[in-house]
């Protein structure tokens, strides 16, 4: 899709084309100056449009005026500068990527961007605006050419959003290490992570635009080039037009405007997916939009709309003092993981041959000894796990304390950590059978829990109920959850299912999903307990902090359960995990056991969001090491898979609270540091 | 992988066979010596103690700084260095074992030090309090009440004061701070100064970004204002617990013609927007009270949501910076 639109069946004249896309221009213009208007009356000073009026015709009070030109206009000037860079940024993204998809977040750009500011707020640096934009650019620009060189630029619509989304996902985890780490070095970076275009004075604004200005126009001297590649590379080359030099300078150029855009106001999510994406049926009436000298403008002046119309939508409904503390970049995040989700089931998959595994059959013996290592591992860990943490001890301390006879440090410190260390072995068990079920249900190999936004609902649910009922206890929370997850899931399967599950369109959504719903959590957050950073990165990141046996207990319950059921059901799960039609021939209709299936891992998913928060991954890593290990058998995928589940993340959970005790790092973010680079390897696997 | 594994669960073993042993004797039967001590906390919860405590552990800096006021040196202590950043005006007496963050301070250090009372505020997730419960008795305090703010720190005072034994402290302290109120308002009032329109504040400034936060009538330090005889200015409205609001330097204008003043924190660079980034701000430089010079830094280390001494320094600081 990209740029090349569809040839309409009776070609209007040059003539009108041109005139029809400079009216759309000029209506554009007309709608972000009518922004622009609304914006600078708002805030919280008492200065409304009569003032404003005054101050622009210099007749208003030195005080007004002052508001005006020092934080009025530079907000509504940074809202433009930000809109437009994004928008233009993303729509270069998408023309040199030909992918509808691609943006400065999808391709981890911004987050990039936000670990690398984050890297520097920790060691205490306190950095012009201009040098933290460079390293801004220098983190955004990585992470970029990390995601396109192992999709490989140009090549597959979908897969390139994917390993960006999965490298926001983790970068994202380990700037939210640092902030858990540093709470002071780094305090209010957590907010500013959302974006919010306040500023002070038009300095930032006047450092910034020119950098800005050097990349659109670096990129519309390079328009016509990039109007090349929407040829195909081949066509392109034909026309002496250098593919790869075109692509790598657009890149670099689009990474230059969002680094700006992003030192400026923060990553203000998803603007550079969804401008684009609201220019594309333009060029598809008006065919004067064809040419990228003149759509990214547009693109540039829709962001600069979206940005400036959230700005004014917040102000709007909330009063002035509330919207200070919410940031724009929630808004249009939420705006943005709708889009993305809606483009998402409309994108053409064109990677839909599965990933599939090299199937090495493994002998009995194998999976013997696997599974009595890993049982060995497993004991081993849960017992180094019991014994370490801030006070260690010895096996003598927990004998004692099984027998009721131990002291009163040891008997506290084992009733405190054993929850902990139960609670991160069956969450890990649970995420890992529920990746297990849902892979083998959608035939999916980036399908799990969390990529698929079931675990975000879930810890949606549960904040809910933690923001209105102090108090909840575990069943209660458990519930919460599950409503969240259950919801969730039903939006995702429910999207996904039109036009029958394709592979990647499903994680798409599901990735959709998770990123509205983390925009929730931090709106929900923000408004009921607004010093409370610890809290939402907690339940983001995932923590075993303060769990007692009670609450690990509903997890238990499902935990057993989803085993024996899976026990039960290993040659439906073999069969529905095969293909469409073997199952047909044989004459079993698998829609009510796939059901199950996937509502048993809605279930386990969401009383490990009660038990842990989220802990993303372990879905994703659990099952593949398991067949990498013995083969696609469920019989034998299904207990090595939990093995394995549980091991990392108690593993996880064991370096989170030792490595820099009494300070403790939740454990889904260890286990973010280890799934996304393998979410990345499969990635690049499934590309052979 | 499958050598990895084998190896692994070698090591896994050979640590597991040496790792016996106990590093506590087994059942060790505490003495009774001093008079029980019965108290009801913020949470409503009975806490029963042996006798006076005197191992005390304080899982928030209020707590932390009333230990150290009523001369009960805590040996455990949330973010030792944050405190030594932000409450100079208690410093610590001895050098307390660091039990980790505010927001999750572990568990396992809180029980290796053997504490007879932990000291918490509602702050703490609940579920946490109810672990730390089985440590020690736990004195779980209100940290602050919009509502009766001075009222609500000499309660957790005097709490803590009877949880330690030390009552007759508690009362000079209390008497300190009565007498240090009556003498800052009387010095106001004699220089002129009562029903001065005044509004205090902290600020934070975050990639050119400044968030400012407005310490309204129900802060601690709102309520130690108005017994001064200073008119809070702040208009917003805060929250439940420390009377806090949020706002940018544009709220700034609704204050009009006012004494300002505000603390931050050397040792914390981002806390200081108001001699930063803010000297160049228009808006900053055109409010009336900027242009007059009733900007007022206060010494650095007073806790702004700390206890009576804290406060008694706050009150000399604020007299000295208006009748200058």
């Amino acid at each position: 899709m990209a740029v090349t639109a569809t040839t309409p069946a009776t070609r209007p004249s040059a003539a009108t084309s041109r005139t029809g896309a400079a009216a759309v221009t000029a209506a554009l213009i007309l709608l972000v100056a009518a922004l622009a208007v609304v914006d600078i009356t708002q805030g919280t000073a008492a200065v409304g449009a009569p003032e404003v009026w005054k101050a622009l015709t210099g007749r208003a009070e030195p005080a007004d005026a002052s508001v005006v030109i020092a934080s009025r206009l530079p907000r509504m000037t940074a809202g433009l500068l930000v809109g437009a860079a994004l928008g233009i940024a993303g729509a270069a993204l998408q023309a040199v990527s030909r992918n509808v998809l691609a943006s400065p977040d999808t391709l981890a750009v911004n987050a990039g961007s936000y670990f690398a500011l984050g890297l520097t707020a920790v060691t205490g640096l306190s950095l012009p605006l201009f040098a933290s934009s460079g390293i801004a650019f220098v983190g955004g620009l990585a992470a970029a050419a990390v995601v396109l060189g192992l999709s490989g630029l140009g090549t597959g619509t979908v897969r390139l959003v994917l390993a960006g989304s999965a490298l926001t996902l983790g970068l994202t985890a380990v700037t939210e290490g640092l902030l858990l780490l540093f709470p002071r070095q780094t305090e209010g970076l957590y907010q500013w992570n959302q974006g919010s275009i306040a500023q002070n004075g038009f300095d930032g604004v006047l450092q910034m635009a020119p950098i800005a200005l050097v990349g659109v126009v670096g990129l519309l001297l390079l328009a016509r080039r990039i109007d090349a590649l929407a040829l195909g590379d081949d066509a392109a080359r034909g026309l002496g037009v250098p593919v790869r030099a075109t692509r790598v300078t657009a890149v670099v150029l689009a990474a230059l405007l969002s680094a700006a855009a992003v030192t400026l106001a923060g990553p203000v999510g998803f603007v550079g997916l969804c401008a684009p994406a609201i220019v594309r049926p333009l060029v598809r009436r008006f065919r004067g939009f064809t040419r990228t000298r003149v759509s990214l403008p547009a693109a540039g002046l829709t962001g600069a709309a979206l940005v400036l119309g959230s700005d004014v939508l917040l102000r709007a409904v909330v009063a002035a003092d509330v919207a200070v503390g919410v940031p724009t970049g929630v808004v249009t995040s939420l705006v943005g993981a709708v889009f993305l989700i809606v483009m998402a089931t409309r994108a053409r998959d064109t990677a839909e041959a599965a990933a599939s595994e090299r199937l090495r059959i493994r002998s009995r013996t194998v999976f013997l000894t696997t599974t009595s290592v890993l049982v060995l591992v497993l004991v081993g860990v849960t017992i180094a796990s019991v014994l370490l943490g801030d006070s260690k001890l010895l096996l003598g301390d927990v004998l004692n304390w099984a027998q009721g006879r131990a002291g009163r440090t040891i008997t506290f410190v084992l009733d405190t950590r054993v929850p902990r260390v139960l609670a991160a072995l069956f969450a890990g068990a649970a995420l890992a059978l529920a990746g297990t079920l849902v892979q083998a249900v959608t035939r999916n190999p980036l399908a799990e829990p969390a990529v698929l936004g079931i675990s975000g609902g879930a810890a949606l649910g549960a904040v809910l109920l933690v923001t209105t009922v102090p108090l909840a206890g575990g069943w209660g929370l458990s519930a919460a959850a599950f409503a969240g997850a259950a919801i969730s899931s039903v939006i995702v399967f429910g999207l996904a299912a039109r036009g029958g599950f394709q592979q990647n369109r499903l994680v798409l959504v599901g990735f959709g999903v998770a990123i509205g719903a983390s925009a929730l959590i931090s709106l929900l957050i923000i408004l009921t307990d607004p010093f409370n950073a610890t809290k939402a990165l907690t339940w983001l990141s995932g923590s075993t902090y303060g769990r007692s046996l009670t609450d690990v207990l509903p997890l238990v319950a499902v935990l057993v359960v989803g085993v024996a059921v899976a026990a039960m059901r290993l040659t439906e799960l073999d069969l529905v995990s095969l293909d469409e039609d073997t199952p047909r021939l044989l004459g079993l209709s698998l829609g009510r056991g796939r059901l199950g299936f996937l509502v048993l891992s809605v279930l386990l998913s969401a009383t490990a969001v009660a038990a842990a928060g989220t802990i993303g991954f372990v879905g994703l890593v659990a099952p593949h090491a398991a067949r990498a290990l013995v083969g696609r058998q469920h019989a034998r995928v299904v207990p090595v898979a939990v093995l394995l589940g549980a091991i990392l993340v108690c593993t996880a959970d064991l370096v989170g609270r030792t490595v820099i005790a009494p300070t403790q790092l939740g454990a889904g973010l260890m286990t973010a540091v280890i799934g996304t680079p393998y979410f990345l390897h499969l990635l690049i696997r499934s590309r052979r | 992988m499958r050598r990895l594994l084998l190896t692994a669960a070698a090591t896994v073993a050979a640590v597991t066979l040496s790792a016996c042993g106990t590093t506590e004797p087994a059942a060790d039967d505490a003495k009774k010596t001093a008079e029980p001590i019965t108290l009801t906390d913020a949470t409503g919860a009975k806490v029963e103690l042996d006798g006076p405590a005197a191992k005390v552990v304080g899982t928030e800096w209020n707590a932390v700084e009333n230990l150290v006021s009523l001369g009960v040196d805590p040996i455990g202590v949330s973010d030792v260095k944050g405190y030594k950043t932000w409450d100079t005006a208690v410093p610590l007496k001895n050098e307390p074992k660091d039990i980790g963050t505010r927001g999750e301070p572990s568990m396992d250090t809180v029980a290796s030090l053997k504490p007879d009372l932990i000291v918490a505020t509602t702050d703490l997730p609940e579920a946490a309090v109810k672990q730390l419960r089985k440590v020690a008795p736990v004195l779980t305090l209100r940290p602050a009440d919009a509502a009766d703010p001075i009222g609500q720190m000499t309660k957790n005072l005097d709490l803590i004061a009877q949880a330690t034994g030390t009552t007759q402290q508690a009362d000079k302290l209390k008497k300190q701070f009565e007498a240090k109120l009556a003498e800052g308002a009387k010095a106001l009032a004699d220089a002129g100064l009562a029903g001065t329109k005044y509004a205090f504040a902290d600020g934070y400034v975050v990639s050119n970004q400044v968030s400012i936060r407005p310490y309204t009538s129900g802060s601690l330090i709102g309520g130690v204002n108005e017994k001064l005889g200073l008119k809070n200015a702040w208009t917003v409205k805060g929250d439940e617990s420390y009377g806090l609001a949020a706002t940018d330097v544009e709220g700034l204008t609704k204050l009009g013609d006012v004494q300002f003043a505000y603390i931050g924190s050397e040792g914390d660079k981002s806390s200081t927007p108001f001699t930063g980034v803010l000297a160049k701000d228009k808006v900053w430089t055109s409010l009336p009270f900027v242009k007059n010079g009733n900007v007022h830094r206060l010494p650095d280390g007073i806790w702004m949501f700390g206890g009576p001494e804290s406060m008694n320094k706050y009150i000399d600081a604020v007299v000295a910076a208006l009748t200058k």
